[in-house]
Formats: structure tokens, sequence, C-alpha cells
């Protein structure tokens, strides 16, 4: 890597090789690499027991393993890829890495407690893997009652310990990134010259630090009624179940906004950059950020239709999850105007953009559809939901978090990596991800339900096709993996602003020095400040 | 580097001291946010229980030590009076004051979490502590055995909250006391008053909910 | 500089380091003895009208009389009053949504067929 930054002083990486210097680090640009690491390494296990499901599924019987391990199987997954790979995936890596840089900062505000949620989320992941090792839990990652608190014989307090404490770790981020961008903006950056990166985790922060709280105390009552046998969950007790499932989701549905929000911040910029053109219709995307923080909070009960919540209740919910949907159709549509009479450039980063912007769309619209009460009666815990979450989880925020990696991978690493493989990596995930998951939309449409290791055989055609897909999407992961490595060494040496793009970011060397700047950046106008080869259409995005 | 006009106790990435203050004070807002949210998850459990068991609700509140509670919400809610005193004695650099009006908040804490284990201590042993034990002999035991659950459950998660709030207040009075603080340099303080007056709002909402239902 | 360091801060250029030194121009304590007592009333308020039988009025009360507690607590106490606009935000963010999780649960609870 790198190591002299321009004006000749350390970057951040050279400016300590001891395992002591990145452990006690304050830097929020190493947390965002130790952060890196972390995350890949629970993206594996969580991806080796989504290999496992797809292998048993080649088969309508249950033949690879047994009914309680496959329950384990898609339990880890789920926990897994939600709260260790998914939450902090784009925010913990490249939120920490960027939005100082981003702002015009030295650093978060509180870097200390930037540190500390590393190690937080480092705790809460030794529960899990704890968990793993002693036998695994059986639950579903949605922990429902009675059976965890009653029924399960599997090692639910562990695992639900550890989404307890890496739910602070969110926290601490969320925390720190709104006093973050309330406070250390420099000179000039006014909130409306913010880039649309930083505005997305603004709003993802919000939605951090307001709704984890809630699963945490919900996990907490979930431990105290298996453990004591007493609790408000409990119908022999004169409890209520649902009670839970409001609780729990609660948090879980504005947690799969922590998930996209900053996804779309990703795509904004890297739509802008390969784009050569301003964003289409600024404040409208930052007031649809918020709204859909804001209102995400309140479709809860969504996930609930068919669980005896009353039929008025769902259709309040009902109708608040289609109004959720509008603002994020409006990020669609601006996205779509800004490529309009642009100059594009298919750049890996713009390939995985684009393919966010057509998955996403599809996961969305697939929401609708389940968001309308009588279809959801029918397609409620079907192959349809597990496609519908997948195709913007995967679809969607992965395809961004690769978008973040190739577009930003000069600027943390100093280096180039070969386009050709990137660009055919990008296609491979694409191609990989819906041979994998379109033929889940169409098994759970005609009836197959999920969490079931076993099904009818009327079923196998579709349940191979996805598999297979399966095999080409992990070719779609490796490949990153090889040649992003193979770059550390031996790739071209990026300078500051390889690709020609706005934001204060690439006004520092590549990888920036530890104090990001050698002198305090002063903002003069509005950000994309970009301009496409053709003159018409640069009137918009003010 | 901090720049010469800047004190020494700035820390570098801000760009001054009121800066850095304001900072501190939004983020321990943001994490009193967090702390409504962590506490509302009882109080929603609290909500529906009740509207599920509104008898028993009553049956059981009649159980919990008015004249104790009333005597702990007017110490609690003097405890907020002594705090806002140190908080502005400490904003004008006062050190005896600051450090009188802390150590006697902390007092009236511990005050507070011995007349609390003191109630705690009798219930259980009137057998109303909730699991295997419980011993109530009246009609809807479900119902009144949820009800304390939510009753030792809340006052414990408010119970844990106040004695960290207490070791905080105290480490702030020993710093206070080595005049660690000044009129420009106070934050400390001013956090430690902001969660000390949170721990208070919660109780103030506990008090009506588990001691004056169903007195009349 | 926020509003709350205007009110509070003293000219003092020299960090104060003597011990329980002269008295400096200090913000008024009267607000805090006020609110205090205000406090007490209204707990002496809530536990008397426990005793008088008003049926679901008595819920409303207590509860209403915790809100009016609260916001004094925190306009006073918690220096609300003089303080920014995203300083109240992020006060009143939390309760906001806390409540959007009690109506909206309770308004399943409520709508349930009986």
């Amino acid at each position: 890597m790198t190591s002299i930054t321009a004006n000749g002083g350390p970057s951040y990486i050279s400016a300590g090789y001891t395992l002591r210097s990145w452990l006690t680090t304050r830097d929020h640009k190493r947390i965002a690499l130790l952060y890196l690491v972390s995350i890949l390494f629970f993206f594996v296990i969580a991806a080796v027991a989504a290999a496992m499901i797809r292998i048993e599924l080649l088969t309508p019987a249950g033949d690879l393993v047994d009914d309680d391990t496959y329950n384990k199987l898609f339990t880890v997954h789920g926990v897994v890829m939600v709260w260790f790979f998914l939450i902090p995936s784009i925010p913990a890596t490249f939120g920490n890495f960027l939005i100082p840089l981003m702002i015009g900062a030295k650093d978060v505000a509180f870097p200390r407690l930037n540190l500390a949620s590393w190690y937080v989320y480092t705790l809460g992941g030794l529960f899990v893997v704890g968990t793993l090792i002693a036998g695994g839990v059986d639950t579903g990652w949605t922990f429902y009652t009675p059976y965890t608190t009653m029924f399960s014989n599997s090692h639910v307090i562990a695992a639900v310990t550890g989404v307890f404490i890496v739910g602070f770790s969110s926290i601490f981020t969320g925390l720190n990134f709104i006093v973050t961008v309330h406070q250390m903006r420099a000179p000039g950056m006014t909130w409306f010259r913010l880039p649309l990166f930083v505005w997305a985790h603004y709003a993802t922060s919000l939605v951090m630090v307001l709704a984890t709280p809630v699963l945490a105390m919900t996990l907490a009552l979930i431990a105290i009624e298996r453990l004591l046998g007493v609790g408000i969950f409990d119908p022999a007790l004169g409890g209520d179940p649902l009670l839970f499932q409001h609780l729990f989701w609660f948090y879980s549905h504005p947690a799969v906004y922590i998930m996209i929000l900053p996804a779309m911040g990703v795509v904004s910029e890297v739509i802008a950059c390969f784009a050569r053109k301003p964003i289409f219709g600024y404040r409208f995307m930052v007031y649809s950020l918020l709204a859909i923080a804001a209102v995400g909070f309140m479709v809860w009960g969504h996930h609930m239709f068919v669980s005896g919540q009353s039929m008025y209740a769902g259709m309040v919910f009902s109708l608040l999850s289609f109004l959720v949907a509008i603002p994020s159709a409006i990020k669609v549509f601006n996205w779509t105007a800004t490529l309009y009479k642009g100059s594009i450039h298919f750049d890996a980063p713009m390939l995985y953009a684009l393919g966010f912007i057509g998955l996403f769309m599809m996961g969305g619209i697939t929401g609708i559809w389940l968001a309308a009460l009588a279809a959801d009666v029918h397609l409620t815990d079907t192959y349809f939901v597990v496609a519908h979450f997948h195709y913007i989880m995967v679809g969607g925020a992965v395809m961004a978090f690769f978008a973040a990696l190739h577009f930003w991978w000069p600027k943390v690493t100093g280096r180039l990596y070969p386009d050709g493989w990137a660009r055919a990596g990008a296609i491979v995930m694409f191609v990989g991800f819906n041979l994998t998951f379109f033929p889940q939309y169409i098994a759970g449409f005609l009836g197959m339900p999920r969490r079931y290791h076993a099904y009818p055989d009327e079923f196998q055609v579709l349940n191979v096709l996805s598999s297979g897909g399966a095999v080409v999407l992990g070719v779609g992961y490796l490949l990153p993996l090889l040649y992003l490595g193979w770059s550390l060494r031996r790739g071209r040496l990026a300078g500051a602003n390889p690709w020609g793009a706005t934001g204060l970011e690439w006004q520092t060397p590549s990888p920036p020095p530890p104090d990001n700047f050698a002198s305090p950046p002063r903002v003069e106008g509005p950000p994309y400040a970009y301009h496409a080869e053709q003159a018409a259409g640069d009137s918009h995005g003010r | 580097m901090a720049a010469d006009s800047t004190p020494a106790i700035v820390a570098s990435h801000f760009s001054d001291a009121d800066n850095q203050e304001t900072a501190a004070t939004l983020g321990m807002w943001i994490f009193l946010a967090t702390e409504v949210l962590f506490f509302g998850v009882l109080f929603a459990g609290y909500a529906v229980t009740r509207l599920i068991h509104p008898e028993a609700f009553g049956n059981g509140g009649r159980h919990t030590d008015v004249l104790l509670g009333s005597i702990n919400t007017a110490i609690l809610l003097t405890s907020s009076l002594t705090m806002g005193l140190a908080v502005r004695a400490s904003s004008v650099g006062w050190r005896r004051s600051s450090v009188t009006w802390l150590t006697l908040s902390a007092i009236l804490g511990v005050a507070f979490l011995v007349i609390k284990g003191y109630e705690w201590y009798h219930e259980s042993l009137e057998g109303l502590l909730p699991g295997p034990g419980f011993d109530y002999s009246g009609p809807d035991v479900p119902g009144v055995e949820l009800f304390f659950f939510l009753y030792f459950t809340m006052t414990g998660a408010h119970a844990v909250h106040l004695s960290i709030g207490i070791l905080v207040v105290a480490s702030v009075a020993v710093l206070a006391a080595r005049d660690k603080f000044s009129a420009d340099y106070h934050t400390p303080v001013v956090l430690t008053g902001l969660y000390w007056h949170f721990i208070d709002v919660v109780w103030i909402f506990l008090y009506p909910l588990f001691y004056l239902v169903s007195r009349s | 500089m926020s509003a709350q360091r205007q009110a509070n801060a003293v000219t003092a250029t020299a960090p104060d380091k003597a011990s329980g030194s002269p008295p400096e121009r200090a913000p008024p304590a009267w607000p805090y003895w006020l609110t205090w007592l205000a406090l007490l009333a209204l707990q002496a308020l809530n536990l008397g009208s426990a005793y008088l039988p008003l049926g679901p009025f008595n819920l409303v009360i207590n509860v209403g009389i915790s809100i009016v507690k609260t916001l004094l607590v925190m306009t006073i106490f918690m220096h609300l009053a003089r303080s920014s606009a995203v300083m109240r935000i992020a006060a009143v963010a939390g309760f906001f949504f806390l409540a959007v999780l009690l109506g909206l649960s309770l308004g399943d609870y409520l709508t349930r067929p009986t």
C-alpha cells in the first residue's frame, strides 16, 4: 500500500505498524478498516450457512441435515447477516471512513466512542460465535415467543445476549455520526451542501439511535422470561405473544431502513460521478431520506397481518406501508433523471449502482404487493417474502456495498484495481443474484413456505435453479476478494482523485494522512459540481 | 495541533471549547433519547398488560407501599433540585458550593435506594416476588403476578440507572473537589445533571403507575 | 455559541481556581427552588387525587400530572428553555417515537374483536 502522502508525511496506514497502534487507534479511518475485516469474517460465516441451506434445498427431501439443524442454519444466517454484516456494512466501514472527510473534519465527534463501538461489536460477535460452537440457536432471527421463551432447547439466551450487546455498537455509531454532522462541518459546509452520502448516514443514524434500544429491552425480556419463567409474553401467565411481535418489529422494520439508507447514499455519489452530472432534485433526495427514516417507524405491523393483530390495525399499517414507498420511489426517479443526458461511464462502481437501482426497484415493488392485506394472506411466510427482502438486502444493499468498495478503494488503499476484472465481477454478481432469487418469487407465489427444510416435489426445479444461481453469486463475491487483494501489492498507485469526482474526500491524498487535511478546507459551492459533456440538462440538482 | 488561543482541555479535532461542549451536550441528549425508548418498551408492556388485566392491576397496585413510594418521589425530586443547584454553582466556578450540592444529590440518591430496597425486601417476604415463590391469595393471580413482574423489572431497571448515576455524581464531586472544573469548563457536571434529571423523569412516570393504581 | 453558555458564562479571563472564591455573577437560583416547590405540589395533587373515585380519569390525571412534572424538569432543570432547537428536538424525539409505539400498539389491542 502507498505509504507516503503527497506532502511527504505518513498516511493513516503507515502512521503506525504495530498491532497495538491499530487496536488502540482513535483514527476513524483505522476503525473503519477494523470493521471491514470483522464484517468480512461474519459474512463468511453467514454465507457458509446459506450455502448449506441451498445445498439442502437441491432436493425436496430433508436429507442433508435434520430439521433442527436446518432451523439453526437459517437462524445463524439471519442473525449474522442482519446484525453482524448488513447493519454495520456501509455505516461502520465507509460511513466511518468517509463522513469526517466529506464534511472537512479531522475525525468524528467522539473518537474513543467510535473505537468502543468496534469492541462492543466484537464482544457481541464473540457471544454469537460462542452460541454457534455450543450448538446453535434454532428460533429464526426473529426470536418469536413463546418458542424462544418456553419451548426451544437451543442456546437462546446466549444468542439474544450477543445481539443485545451488538445493538449498542449501532447506538454508539449512530450517536457519533449525528453529533459529528451537527458539530464538525468545515466552514462553508452548510447542511444543503452536504453530499447525499452524509445525509443518508444522518438519517440512518436517527433510526439506529431511536430503534435499537427497543430491540435491546425486548431481547432482555425474552431472556428474563426464559430464565425466570415469568413475563409479559407468556399466554399461560396472562401475557401476550403478540406484544413481543409489536416490540420486535418496532425495531426490526426500521432496521431494514438502517440497512438500505446508507446504500442509497452510496448510489447517489456513484451515479453523480459516473454520469458526470449533479444529482437531480437534491433537496427532494434529502427530504426523501428523512421521510423514509421517519415513516419507517410507523409500518411495523405489516409483518403481523396474519398474526391475530386487529384488522383495523392491519389496514392502518398497510396504508402507512404504501406511503413509505413513495419517498423511495422518488429516489429511483431522481437517479434515473440524473442518468438522463448524463455522460455515462460504465466503470465497476457504476455497474454495481445501476444493478442496485433495478434490483432495489423490483424488491421494493414486491414489497407493495406484500403490503396489500389480502395478497399478504397468501404470500406471507412463503418464499415470495424471502425473495422480496433478498432483492432489497442483497440486490440492493450488498450491491451498493460493493459499489462503495470499488468507488472508494483507491482512496482507502491508494491503489487501483484492474477494471476489466472488476466489471466482469459486477456482471457475474448481477447474473448470479437474479438466478438465485428470481425463482424464489415464483416458488413463493406458487405456495412454497419459507423455513422448511423439505418441500413438495413440484418446487424442485425452481430450487435447483436457485441453488445453481447461488454458485454463480458465490463466484461474484469471490472475484473481488481476489483482485482487490491483488491490488494491495500490485495495483497501480491511485492519485488523490482517480475518478475525477467532486467531494472533499477526493481533495486529500490517497490514502489520506491521519488528520485528513493539511489545512481545514473551505467549501464554496454546492455538491456534485460535475459538468456533463453535453451542455443540456445541467440546470438540475441545485 | 490546537491553536494557541484554545485552552489545553479542548481535543484537537474540535474547533474550540464551545464546539466541544455543544457536541458533548448534544451527545448526552441523544443518549437520553435512547434511554426513553429503552424504558419505553417496559412502559408499552405495562400499558398493554394493564389493558388486558385492569382489575388485577388495581388489586396488585394496592399492595405497594404508597407512603414509602411518595417519600421516595419527594426525595428524588429534591435531588433534582440539588443537582440543578450543583450545575449552576459549577457554571460559575463555585467549587465548594458545587461539591456540596453534588454530594447532597448523591446522598439523596442513596436514601432512595435504601428505601426502595426496604420495600422490595418486604414485598418479597409477602410472597409478591414473581416466580416460583409467588404467593397471592386474591383473584386473577396471573394478572397480579404480571403487575409485580413489571413493578420489579421497571423499578429495578430504574434502580440500576440510579446506582450508576450515584457513582457518576460521586466521581464528579471528587473531581470538582480537586478543582478540575471552572466556569470555562464544567461539561462533565452538565452532562451528569442531564442524566440525573432524566432518571428523575423516569420515576415521575413510575410513581403513579405503581403506587397510585386503584387507591380510591 | 449555545444560548446556555451565554446565559451561564461569566466574563472570567483567567480560569477560576480559587476555592469557593468571591461570588461571580451566577444565574438566579429562585427558578430552581420554585420549580422544586411546584413539583412537590404536583406530587401532592397526584397523591390526593388518587384517593378520589374518578374512574378512568384517575389514570388520565396521573399521567397528565407526570407530563407536567416532566416538562418542568426538562425546561427548568435541564435548561431546555434556553437551549438550541437541536437540543430540544433531541429531547423530544424519543418521546415522539415512544408515542408512536404506544399509539399503534394500543390501537391494535383496542380494536380487536372482543
